[in-house]
């Protein structure tokens, strides 16, 4: 289960805790859907992030590239080394860009 | 031709010669009438001949309803592996690119031995090897961190490494996740310990793996479908068995403990 916090404010954070799968597709979207009203960016905090698979990650890249393309860019933080190695493995930063991983 | 292989983006079969037989069979998919059966025969006892992975570039597709064919001789039988790419990878972007490149892992992991593709009588007997240690029916999305949590405890009693054990754990998660998404919604997944090995069986009695739905997000809450969960599994497992059909789909999960 994934729980979401958010920090409000023109670049807003959501805090991610939990697992990432199949599962955490709507509670992401709403959050992330919510901390970007108005935004000018939104940063996805990953510190919380016990477990991310393939279906967690699609989900992120869907947001990511939604995001993008609505003209809100969205940055990941705090990445885990688990998390860090499965986006790796699925070569996430090729598909929503470099300017995705600041850090 | 079937108009759903053609309309797909890219598809994989997979057929089974026998040595001295006078065909070769459908493991994975189904055998076309059309299909040249002698030039399939000549190619695969080839292979057996001389114990070696034969892999070409098909010249004439529609013939053989495949751009790629790849035999893979193991003892007295030899795999062929038919992959057909609709042209798409001439034609779109990097994400329809991958599923190619999906079906070409799985190609090398049955020459490398890593995939086995299991006909029903070879599945009927693994499936009861060892002695059963979890059991239980899974038929939601909700139920995937509490999968995730039995692996979790039978890898901690097993003993394995931390690194291997979030390994094993995502990638049964990744199966699960395939078998709740296109396995008709409901399966079940079991763990057996056999000798020095642990075998996680997620099995499904949905239509069978098309291998054509990877490619096209669910439309489940819209979310990006990777396709990728079969690469994490075949980079991080042991050993995998596959068996697909229309009787649903099953996989044997490898980790070795010893």
């Amino acid at each position: 289960m994934l729980r979401t916090s958010i920090a409000q404010g023109p670049a807003p954070t959501v805090y991610l805790a939990g697992e990432m799968d199949l599962d955490c597709a709507d509670s992401l979207r709403e959050a992330v859907t919510e901390a970007a009203r108005g935004a000018q960016m939104v940063a996805l905090d990953f510190a919380g992030v016990e477990f991310i698979d393939s279906s967690g990650t699609g989900i992120f890249v869907r947001l990511a590239l939604d995001l993008k393309s609505q003209g809100t860019p969205l940055v990941a933080r705090n990445l885990s080394p688990a998390v860090r190695g499965v986006f790796d493995m699925l070569r996430v930063r090729e598909l929503v860009g470099d300017e995705v991983f600041p850090d | 031709m079937a108009d759903q292989t053609s309309a797909a983006p890219a598809s994989l079969q997979v057929y089974r010669y026998t040595a001295g037989a006078d065909r070769v069979e459908a493991v994975i998919g189904t055998l076309e009438p059309e299909l040249p059966q002698e030039d399939l025969v000549a190619h695969a006892s080839e292979a057996l001949e001389r114990e070696t992975f034969m892999c070409y570039a098909v010249s004439q597709p529609d013939d053989f309803v495949a751009d790629e064919l790849c035999f893979v001789p193991q003892g007295d039988t030899c795999d062929i592996l038919s992959i057909r790419t609709n042209g798409w990878e001439r034609h779109h972007g990097d994400h329809r690119r991958s599923l190619v490149e999906i079906l070409n892992n799985l190609a090398a992991a049955v020459a490398c031995g890593k995939l086995r593709i299991l006909d029903p009588d070879q599945l009927a007997s693994d499936v009861e090897l060892g002695r059963t240690v979890v059991d239980f029916e899974m038929a939601d999305t909700a139920e995937l961190q509490r999968a995730r949590e039995a692996v979790d405890d039978v890898l901690k009693q097993a003993g394995l490494d931390d690194i291997n054990r979030q390994r094993t754990i995502l990638c049964i998660s990744e199966a699960v996740t395939n078998m709740l998404l296109h396995g008709g919604g409901h399966g079940r997944m079991t763990v057996r310990r056999l000798g020095d090995r642990l075998r996680f069986i997620v099995a499904d009695q949905g239509p069978g793996l098309s291998f054509l739905n990877w490619i096209e997000p669910p439309s489940k809450g819209g979310q990006a479908s990777m396709g990728y969960g079969y690469k994490i599994i075949l980079d991080y497992l042991d050993a995998v068995a596959l068996h697909t059909g229309p009787d649903g789909t099953t996989l044997l999960l490898d980790r070795l403990i010893n």
